[in-house]
C-alpha cells in the first residue's frame, strides 16, 4: 500500500510542477521551439527611439537602500533591586538591494550591548540572498535569516505591536527568535481553489544560542517546515492559518521537535484603512524534548492577542501568554499585557506596555516598558 | 484502502490537468496598482487583456496592504503597470519581491512604469523628512491630469506591444482612439471650468497639482500642515484665516480622508467641502478614466458656481 501511495505522491508532484510550468509557458510546451520563438521575437523587435527625459529624476545610483532603526527603551520592574532602568536596546542597520536580475540581497546589522561584557558590539542579525527568478513559483533564500516558524519569528522586534516578545517565544525559540544559517526554499502551491498557499522548507546548521536547539558536532542539522494559508474573507477582512514544525538537536544531544499553529484575522476597512483596524491573533507551540534515552519532556505554550486601532495614530493591544518550559512541563507561567502605541508617522512610534506575570514557581512580577522606535533612511515596507 | 487512494489521486490529477487547461490563456494577464491604470489598459488592450487592479478607487494609494493574495495575482501576471516614482513604495516592493515572476520585475518587458516621459511637478531640489512625506522624484499624482493620461496610455500600449507584437496595430488603433477621445473631451472639460479660471481653493492633501494646473485652479493651502501629517488645530486656524481673507469657499478632499477637519473649516467660513474622486471607482458611477473627469469637473463646477 505504501508503494502505491508513494507512486501517487510522485505523480502528483510531477503534475503540480508541470501545471506551474504551463502557467508560465506557452501550452505548446516544447522548450526548443519556445527558445527559437523568443529569439525570433527579440530579433523582430525594433528598439523604440529613446525619448528625452522631460523632468529631472533623482540621480541614478547603484548604492543599496540604507536605513538605521533605533530602539530605545525605559523600564520599571518589581520585584527587583533596581526598579527603573534605561537601555538603548538596539540600533539596526539595514542595507538592501537587488543584486542582479536574478536575486536580491538583504543585510541587517545589529548594534547592541553584549550582556557579558556590557559593551556595544556589531553583529550580523540577518544576511541573505533571495532568488527572484526560479521556475515553478519557487524562491530560494541562502544565508543567515530569521526562520519561518510561526507568525512572528521572522518579524523584526521593532515592527511588532508590543515591546516584549511573548513568553512562549522566549522559552521555546529564544529572546531573539530562531535565527540560523542555511537554506530556505519556498513554493507557492498552485491549488484549484486559487488561494495563497506557501510551503517553506528550511535546512540550517543549528543555532548557537537557543533554548531548544544547539549546533551539533556531528551531521545533525535543524530542519523546519512552514505551511502558510491565506484567504481574503471580504475586501476588508483576511484570515491566515499557519502550520510549523522544526526538528534538531538539543543541549542533551538528543532530538527536540517543535510544532506550531497560528491563526490571524485582520480587519481593515479599505476606504478608511489609515484610521481603523483590528487584528486578532493566536499561536500555540508544542515541544517534545528528549533528555535521556528514556525521558522526554512534552510541554507547550501559547499566546493570544488583539490589536485595535483607535484612531489614525493610536493603537491598543492586549495579550495573554501561557507557557511551560522546554525542560519542565510542570512549570506554568501566565502573563497579561496591555500596550498603547502612538505612531507619529511611518518613521516613528512610541509604545507604553504593562505586563503582569504569574507562575507556579516564581513570585508575581510587574513590568512597565516604554519604547521609542525611529527610522532614518530608506526603510523598506513590512510584509503583510 | 488502495482503491480510495487511487481514486483520490486520479481526482487530484484531473483537477490539476483542468487547472492547467484553464490557465492555457489567450489573454494577457495584466496587474495594475491603481484602477485608473486598469481602465486605460482595458481601453488599449480591449478583449486581448484580462486586468486586475490591486487598489480600489476609494483607497489611499500611498497605503495599501501588501496582502499575499496580490502576490498570487502577480506570480501569474504577464504584465505589471505601476504609477511608479515613489507613490506605491510602501507596498509594491514586498509584493514584487515575493512574486517569483521575473516577467514583471523592473527592467523586464512586462514591467510598465506609467510615469515614463511624464513632466513631473514639484520635483524637490533637496529632500528632508522634516517636511513630511516628501516624494523624492516629484508629485506622483500625475494621472489626475487627463492630458497626461495620453502619455500613460502610450506607455501601456508600448508594454502591450512588447509582449504581443502580433496585435500591434490593434493596440495602436486603440491608443489613437483613446488619445482622440481625450482631445475631444478636454475641450468640453476645460470649457466648463473656464469661468472659474484662477479660483482659489484649499485642498486636504497635496495631490491635486496636476488637476489644478490643467483646469486653471489655484490651491492656496492644505489642511495637512505637511504632506502625510494629519491636520493640526493651528493649521486649521491658519487655513480659516486664509479663506476668510481671500473669500475662498471650497475645500477639496479625497474619499479616504475623514470629514471632521474639512467640515470644521467649512462651517467656520461658510464654505463647502467637495470630495473629488482620486481614482476610477471612487464613486460607483465612475467606471472609466473618462468618467473620472466628468465626475470631478461636474463636482467642481457645482461647487464654484
Amino acid at each position: 500500500m505504501h508503494r502505491v501511495q508513494w507512486r501517487g505522491l510522485r505523480l502528483c508532484f510531477i503534475a503540480l510542477l508541470s501545471t506551474s510550468a504551463n502557467a508560465q509557458q506557452d501550452s505548446t510546451g516544447v522548450a526548443d521551439s519556445l527558445l527559437i520563438q523568443t529569439l525570433q521575437q527579440q530579433l523582430s523587435q525594433v528598439a523604440p527611439p529613446p525619448a528625452a527625459p522631460v523632468a529631472p529624476r533623482s540621480a541614478p545610483s547603484t548604492n543599496p537602500n540604507m536605513s538605521v532603526i533605533g530602539d530605545f527603551r525605559m523600564s520599571y520592574q518589581s520585584p527587583a533591586h533596581r526598579h527603573i532602568d534605561a537601555e538603548f536596546h538596539e540600533a539596526e542597520i539595514a542595507v538592501q538591494s537587488v543584486v542582479d536580475p536574478y536575486a536580491r540581497a538583504d543585510f541587517f546589522f545589529s548594534v547592541a550591548r553584549d550582556p557579558l561584557t556590557g559593551k556595544f558590539g556589531l553583529d550580523l542579525e540577518e544576511g541573505y540572498l533571495t532568488s527572484l527568478d526560479l521556475p515553478a513559483a519557487l524562491q530560494l533564500k541562502a544565508g543567515k535569516f530569521r526562520s519561518m516558524f510561526g507568525k512572528i519569528n521572522n518579524i523584526h522586534p521593532h515592527a511588532l505591536p508590543f515591546i516584549d516578545v511573548p513568553n512562549v517565544y522566549v522559552h521555546y525559540l529564544g529572546d531573539d527568535g530562531l535565527n540560523d544559517e542555511g537554506l530556505s526554499l519556498s513554493w507557492l502551491i498552485p491549488n484549484p481553489l486559487d488561494f495563497y498557499q506557501e510551503l517553506t522548507i528550511e535546512a540550517t546548521r543549528g543555532p548557537d544560542d537557543n533554548p531548544n536547539f544547539v549546533r551539533s558536532e556531528v551531521d545533525r542539522y535543524l530542519y523546519l517546515g512552514h505551511l502558510k494559508n491565506f484567504w481574503d474573507l471580504t475586501d476588508n477582512a483576511t484570515l491566515e492559518l499557519g502550520l510549523s514544525a522544526a526538528s534538531g538537536q538539543n543541549d542533551s544531544a538528543f532530538a527536540s521537535v517543535l510544532g506550531g499553529i497560528d491563526l490571524t484575522y485582520k480587519w481593515k476597512p479599505l476606504q478608511f484603512n489609515t484610521y481603523q483596524s483590528l487584528v486578532l491573533q493566536a499561536e500555540a507551540i508544542w515541544s517534545s524534548k528528549r533528555l535521556t534515552e528514556t525521558e522526554t519532556v512534552k510541554s507547550w505554550g501559547m499566546y493570544a492577542l488583539a490589536t485595535y486601532q483607535i484612531g489614525k495614530r493610536w493603537f491598543l493591544t492586549g495579550r495573554f501568554d501561557y507557557s511551560n518550559l522546554p525542560d519542565n512541563a510542570s512549570f506554568v507561567e501566565r502573563a497579561y499585557s496591555g500596550v498603547l502605541g502612538w505612531y507619529a508617522t511611518e518613521f516613528q512610534k512610541i509604545e507604553l506596555e504593562y505586563k503582569g506575570t504569574t507562575s507556579n514557581v516564581l513570585p508575581t512580577a510587574n513590568q512597565v516598558f516604554l519604547r521609542s522606535v525611529f527610522v532614518i533612511g530608506a526603510h523598506g515596507a513590512h510584509a503583510y | 484502502m488502495n482503491g480510495f487512494f487511487n481514486t483520490a489521486i486520479k481526482l487530484v490529477i484531473v483537477l490539476l490537468v483542468s487547472m492547467s487547461l484553464l490557465q492555457a490563456k489567450d489573454k494577457l494577464r495584466v496587474v495594475t496598482t491603481l484602477t485608473d491604470l486598469k481602465s486605460i489598459t482595458e481601453s488599449i488592450g480591449g478583449d486581448k487583456v484580462d486586468v486586475f487592479a490591486i487598489a480600489t478607487g476609494f483607497q489611499n494609494p500611498h497605503f495599501v496592504d501588501p496582502k499575499p493574495s496580490y502576490i498570487l495575482k502577480l506570480s501569474k501576471a504577464d504584465m505589471f503597470v505601476t504609477i511608479g516614482l515613489d507613490l506605491e513604495t510602501g507596498w509594491v516592493p514586498p509584493l514584487l519581491n515575493s512574486a517569483r515572476n521575473a516577467n514583471v520585475l523592473k527592467g523586464a518587458p512586462g514591467y510598465v512604469d506609467a510615469s515614463e516621459n511624464v513632466s513631473l511637478q514639484q520635483v524637490p531640489t533637496s529632500v528632508n523628512r522634516g517636511e513630511g512625506d516628501i516624494h523624492i522624484y516629484g508629485n506622483p499624482h500625475y494621472w489626475l491630469d487627463p492630458v497626461i493620461g495620453k502619455i500613460i496610455a502610450k506607455n501601456i500600449c508600448d508594454g502591450l506591444i512588447r509582449l504581443d507584437r502580433e496585435n500591434e496595430s490593434f493596440y495602436q488603433g486603440n491608443l489613437k482612439k483613446f488619445s482622440d477621445g481625450i482631445d475631444t473631451k478636454i475641450k468640453e472639460w476645460t470649457g466648463k471650468m473656464q469661468p472659474f479660471k484662477g479660483a482659489k481653493i484649499i485642498a486636504y492633501h497635496n495631490e491635486w497639482v496636476y488637476f489644478e494646473q490643467r483646469f486653471g485652479l489655484k490651491i492656496v493651502d492644505f489642511l495637512e500642515p505637511k504632506p502625510g501629517i494629519p491636520p493640526s488645530p493651528s493649521q486649521l486656524a491658519k487655513v480659516i484665516n486664509e479663506m476668510k481673507r481671500d473669500n475662498m469657499k471650497v475645500i477639496i478632499s479625497s474619499p479616504y480622508f475623514t470629514a471632521e477637519s474639512a467640515d470644521l473649516v467649512a462651517r467656520n467660513v461658510g464654505g463647502k467641502v467637495v470630495t473629488l474622486a482620486t481614482s476610477v471607482g471612487a464613486d460607483a458611477s465612475i467606471k472609466t478614466y473618462f468618467d473620472l473627469f466628468d465626475y470631478n469637473v461636474g463636482k467642481m463646477v457645482d461647487a464654484l458656481k
